[in-house]
């Protein structure tokens, strides 16, 4: 079966290859844990390593942090927009939105003038400023995500959590059974230290590997790890040991 | 009166081109300020409100300075649904003159002219 390949060390075997082609995958985490992060490596890797010229659709964040986040993995993105490679546009829910409905949209004639393959959209938790009607965010997400396949775009989807550390927020607006791919990004203590942790929840349409695994942020952006050993509990942020002691009788035994 | 215009003249010591893009386009603060939000973000297409929310100014003064911007070929004004939006010209030349612009923004000296020009504009 085909595959997206994101790139990401170690994420592409818990994907078991990569993602599937013109489906949506949502990140989901604590601010900092990472989820503009891995979604820029998606970007990055997509140009650069497998020829996927690729859109930053931000609703917050301006352009230049882009540029200078980037930089500090030494992705040039102001050389691949130059290149015609990367495009990042900024605007708001409510415009990309009808933008994406509409007929020859700018989303919908930059995707197909520069050939995009892949696509970050940070973040979708903006959509929650339109409505505050759980269903309608549902059913306006619903429209957005689907304008996105539609253009053939494999879509990386950030959403926030107000959660550092403990069990994911309870979604009252269904947003993660409309994407098709659901990554859980969550700080875990440990021993009075802070870890990073990452789970692949769900993948629509293919095995994936169930393991809660550590990842770090270096100087070459996400690199997925081992998944955690000896401790249970880890999404919520404050894993136990796991049985000392019946681990012990078992042992003697 | 005098003193007047030896400062109008020492402030008019400036490239032609960069003068005249001055006067004609960036007569005012909140069009600096839009004039340099586009630069920057070249594909961006939003509403008034939610540029005016990027640019960090009153919504009404930049929803009248978008729309002067617009009448003088820096932005496009276009309808989007029920939504006015607004995005950069993809005029090459109008967009060569904006990065001109803002490189020299960059320079202390260049501000301190384009300043002197705003206020006197403002008159």
């Amino acid at each position: 079966m085909e595959r997206v390949k994101t790139g990401i060390p170690g994420l592409d075997e818990m994907l078991r290859g990569g993602l599937l082609p013109q489906t949506a995958t949502l990140v989901e985490g604590a601010p900092g844990t990472g989820k503009t992060t891995l979604g820029m490596q998606f970007i990055y890797h997509g140009i650069v390593d497998y020829d996927e010229p690729g859109i930053i659709l931000t609703f917050e964040q301006f352009p230049s942090q882009f540029y200078r986040d980037a930089a500090n993995f030494g992705w040039d993105f102001r050389k691949l927009e130059d290149e015609g490679k990367l495009r990042i546009i900024m605007s708001s829910p409510e415009v990309s939105l009808v933008d994406l409905q509409a007929v020859g949209g700018q989303i919908e004639a930059l995707a197909r003038e520069m050939g995009a393959r892949r696509i970050l959209v940070d973040s979708l938790s903006h959509f929650q400023r339109l409505t505050s009607d759980p269903l309608q965010l549902r059913h306006l997400t619903y429209s957005f995500v689907n304008g996105l396949k539609r253009e053939g775009l494999t879509a990386v989807l950030t959403w926030e959590s107000p959660v550092l550390l403990g069990e994911p927020a309870e979604y009252d607006v269904g947003i993660p059974f409309i994407i098709d791919t659901y990554i859980l990004l969550r700080y875990v203590e440990i021993e009075s230290a802070v870890h990073k942790a990452l789970l692949v929840l769900k993948m629509r349409g293919s095995d994936h590997d169930k393991d809660i695994r550590q990842f770090d942020i270096s100087g070459r952006g996400i690199e997925v790890r081992s998944k955690f050993e000896g401790h249970e509990g880890i999404m919520s942020g404050s894993p136990r040991r796991m049985a000392d002691s019946f681990v012990q009788a078992f042992i003697r035994r | 009166m005098e003193r007047e215009d030896l400062v109008g003249r020492v402030m008019a010591d400036m490239d032609p081109e960069l003068l005249a893009f001055l006067r004609t386009r960036v007569n005012s603060f909140v069009k600096w300020d839009l004039i340099r939000f586009f630069g920057e973000n070249p594909h961006t297409t939003d509403t008034a409100e939610n540029i005016a929310r990027y640019a960090g100014r009153n919504v009404e003064a930049t929803r009248a300075e978008l729309a002067e911007l617009a009448a003088q070929g820096v932005l496009v004004e276009s309808h989007l649904g029920e939504m006015t939006v607004y995005s950069l010209t993809s005029n090459p030349e109008i967009r060569r003159l904006i990065q001109r612009f803002l490189e020299a923004s960059n320079d202390r000296q260049f501000r301190v002219k384009a300043i002197y020009h705003i206020i006197r504009g403002m008159r």
